[in-house]
């Protein structure tokens, strides 16, 4: 990982100056790109209330990362309910249509066969199937569909280009506003985090 | 601990407007249901026990569901349903009233209700199995025990918890434990809890101890009940679901139930300011989960008699496919589950007042739908039939159920003060009172 502050695993300016390294390759852009701002606060409440003053500045294209879950960050941070309900509805309804048809396409159609003089299809004995499979796909596009929305898999993120960020996962409460953000202009940004009380401000590059 | 400043007195003497208007109207049904009940009693009586039955086996419902819960919430140490546990330990402490309630039952059960009471075991073959389970000693001795059971349940779950209320917070615990209450708290001693707790300590072990053992009780009795009571009424028939199908349809329909007398205590005055949409979202959500729990229970039993296709098993469901029992029965399919998980399958829509009311409503007609539906193919082989008596034993049974339940409920306070949970119950930041305008109109 390399970080600014820490010079002796910071070859990068000596390495591109070189003759043999590569020039202007997407994977070692000559210039690093500035992704955003991090914040440090001390506690889950200053958190929280940063967060309330981040929404309230119109900031679209930020995060909030803490050890722990901290209740009252939904309402904070201005989040709409997940949709991750959508895809474990959509795989529970494909799964309850997919039990469904599997048992008519096996017993009704490929293979008929009269069983206790039952009717060939009945959605009575296939629904313990669909029900099955209505659970499984549910969970499965639950799991899928948390992923899709959070954009992982991902091999690399910004933030870890961070050393302080490592606190995030011990007990260090970070707020990143991005510089993509729309409403995002450098030194306005700064002050609002100041003022919203960190003691620890940087500029996390890319 | 500031509970104290909390607590509204005990309302004592004349209740305030909503409390007066809920007893007149429960004055009303009682005379009106008394006066229907007594002209058909007699000339049909048949009819009547039957609607007796229906309507006797929907209250208790509730009754055994709040006590259900009750012991839930103190073995698992809740704090989600401390705003209702007052209710409902005053809906289970209705267990003597309907004991009492049940007497009329006694009575017509060998002429009217139950036809293996008039049968010969040495000509009656289904009969011959189940000769202790169907005999007179046997369902009077064990519609006893099992009355007594709950009403010892509900009336030391309700007694600790009155006592907690009144006791302050460093009260010693003096001499309250009496009889067999020692002994249980003997042995929680020797489990290694401290010896000399306070009151308010000891009133919540009390009602742990009382859950604990409560819980295993309950299974028990409720499936007794539900086997001696309702599926009897077809003896050659056998299900050994019943006993969940009877506690399942109990439990939604008293979510349901506990649901609406939230939001009428929140807006008349006496849950103000502890209620919380939290509250009443974990109550639609257990409902919800009753929802599917139901529907699987009654599926399956469905499934399995459908699967094996047994002449003396399926002979209860080809008595329910006669006449309008068939569209009962989709009824129930569709009503009873479809409608109620679609609706609140969303979690917003699980504090939507004006949507969660009507459903709450809707849920109390088809558990009534559900029980007719086990009930009433036996004397309208040939359909539903709304008959005038089912009207009058409700109004009637309901009139005084409501009468009794306003009584506890006017004399005590309205939701325990000194719950160890209160707090916790009460201070969610995150989660605001009800707003007003959501109220339906």
């Amino acid at each position: 990982m390399i970080t600014p502050d820490d010079p002796s695993r910071q070859p990068d300016t000596a390495r591109r100056g070189h003759p043999s390294a590569p020039r202007q390759s997407p994977f070692h852009p000559a210039t690093p790109a500035s992704y955003g701002l991090l914040a440090q606060f001390d506690s889950a409440a200053d958190t929280l209330r940063a967060a309330a003053m981040v929404r309230d500045a119109g900031y679209r294209h930020w995060d909030v990362h803490t050890p722990f879950p901290v209740r009252g960050m939904d309402a904070a941070m201005g989040l709409a309910p997940s949709r991750v309900g959508w895809w474990a509805a959509a795989g529970g309804a494909l799964g309850f249509a997919l039990g469904m048809w599997m048992v008519w396409w096996m017993n009704a159609h490929d293979y008929p066969i009269v069983v206790g003089g039952k009717p060939l299809f009945s959605p009575i004995p296939a629904l313990p199937v669909a029900f099955e499979l209505s659970i499984l796909l549910a969970a499965l596009g639950a799991l899928g569909g948390m992923l899709w929305l959070n954009r992982m898999p991902r091999l690399h993120h910004p933030l870890f280009n961070s050393d302080r960020f490592k606190l995030a996962t011990h007990d260090g409460f970070f707020l990143v506003i991005e510089t993509a953000d729309p409403a995002f202009a450098g030194d306005a940004a700064r002050q609002l985090l100041r003022r919203a009380g960190s003691r620890h401000i940087e500029e996390v590059t890319d | 601990m500031s509970t104290s400043t909390l607590a509204a007195p005990a309302s004592s003497g004349e209740p305030p407007a909503p409390g007066r208007r809920f007893r007149r109207c429960c004055q009303g049904l009682t005379a009106a249901g008394a006066v229907v009940c007594l002209a058909g009693a007699f000339t049909q009586t048949r009819q009547f026990a039957h609607s007796y039955l229906l309507a006797f086996t929907g209250y208790l419902s509730v009754c055994v569901g709040s006590l259900c819960l009750v012991m839930i919430h103190h073995l698992c140490d809740a704090s989600w349903s401390v705003p209702i546990r007052r209710v409902m330990e005053h809906l289970a402490f209705l267990a003597p009233v309907l004991a009492v309630l049940f007497l009329p039952i006694a009575v017509l059960a060998p002429s009217h209700l139950y036809d293996w009471m008039q049968a010969d075991p040495q000509t009656a073959p289904a009969l011959r199995g189940q000769a202790l389970r169907l005999s007179l000693p046997w369902f009077h001795g064990t519609t006893l025990a099992v009355f007594a059971i709950w009403t010892w349940l509900a009336w030391r779950l309700r007694h600790w918890s009155l006592q907690q209320d009144g006791a302050s917070p460093n009260q010693p615990a003096g001499a309250t434990l009496r009889f067999p209450e020692t002994l249980l708290a003997g042995l929680s001693r020797a489990l290694g809890h401290p010896t000399e707790p306070g009151l308010v300590v000891l009133a919540t072990r009390m009602m742990r101890i009382h859950a604990s053992y409560g819980i295993c009780l309950m299974a028990l009795t409720l499936t007794l009940a539900a086997v001696l009571w309702i599926k009897a009424l077809e003896h050659p028939w056998h299900s050994a679901m019943y006993g969940v199908y009877y506690f399942a349809g109990s439990l939604w329909v008293t979510l349901a139930t506990l649901y609406v007398l939230a939001v009428v205590l929140e807006r008349a005055g006496p849950l103000r300011g502890v209620l919380r949409r939290r509250h009443l979202h974990d109550l639609a959500v257990l409902f919800f989960a009753f929802t599917l729990f139901h529907a699987y229970i009654a599926f399956s039993q469905y499934f399995l008699i459908w699967n094996a296709a047994l002449p003396q098993e399926t002979v209860f469901y080809v008595k329910r496919e006669a006449g309008s029992w068939w569209g009962m029965g989709l009824l129930l399919v569709f009503g009873h589950f479809l409608v109620p998980f679609l609706a609140w399958l969303r979690a917003d829509a699980k504090v939507w007042l004006p949507l969660a009311v009507p459903l709450c409503v809707w849920a109390w007609l088809m558990h009534y739908a559900d029980l007719a539906f086990n009930i009433m193919p036996l004397i309208h082989p040939g359909g539903f039939r709304l008959h005038y008596l089912d009207l009058g034993c409700l109004a009637w049974m309901g009139g005084v159920l409501g009468l009794v339940f306003h009584r506890h409920f006017a004399a005590h306070r309205p939701y325990p003060i000194r719950d160890p949970r209160l707090a916790e119950a009460v201070a969610a930041p995150s989660s605001p009172p009800l707003p007003a305008s959501t109220m339906p109109s």
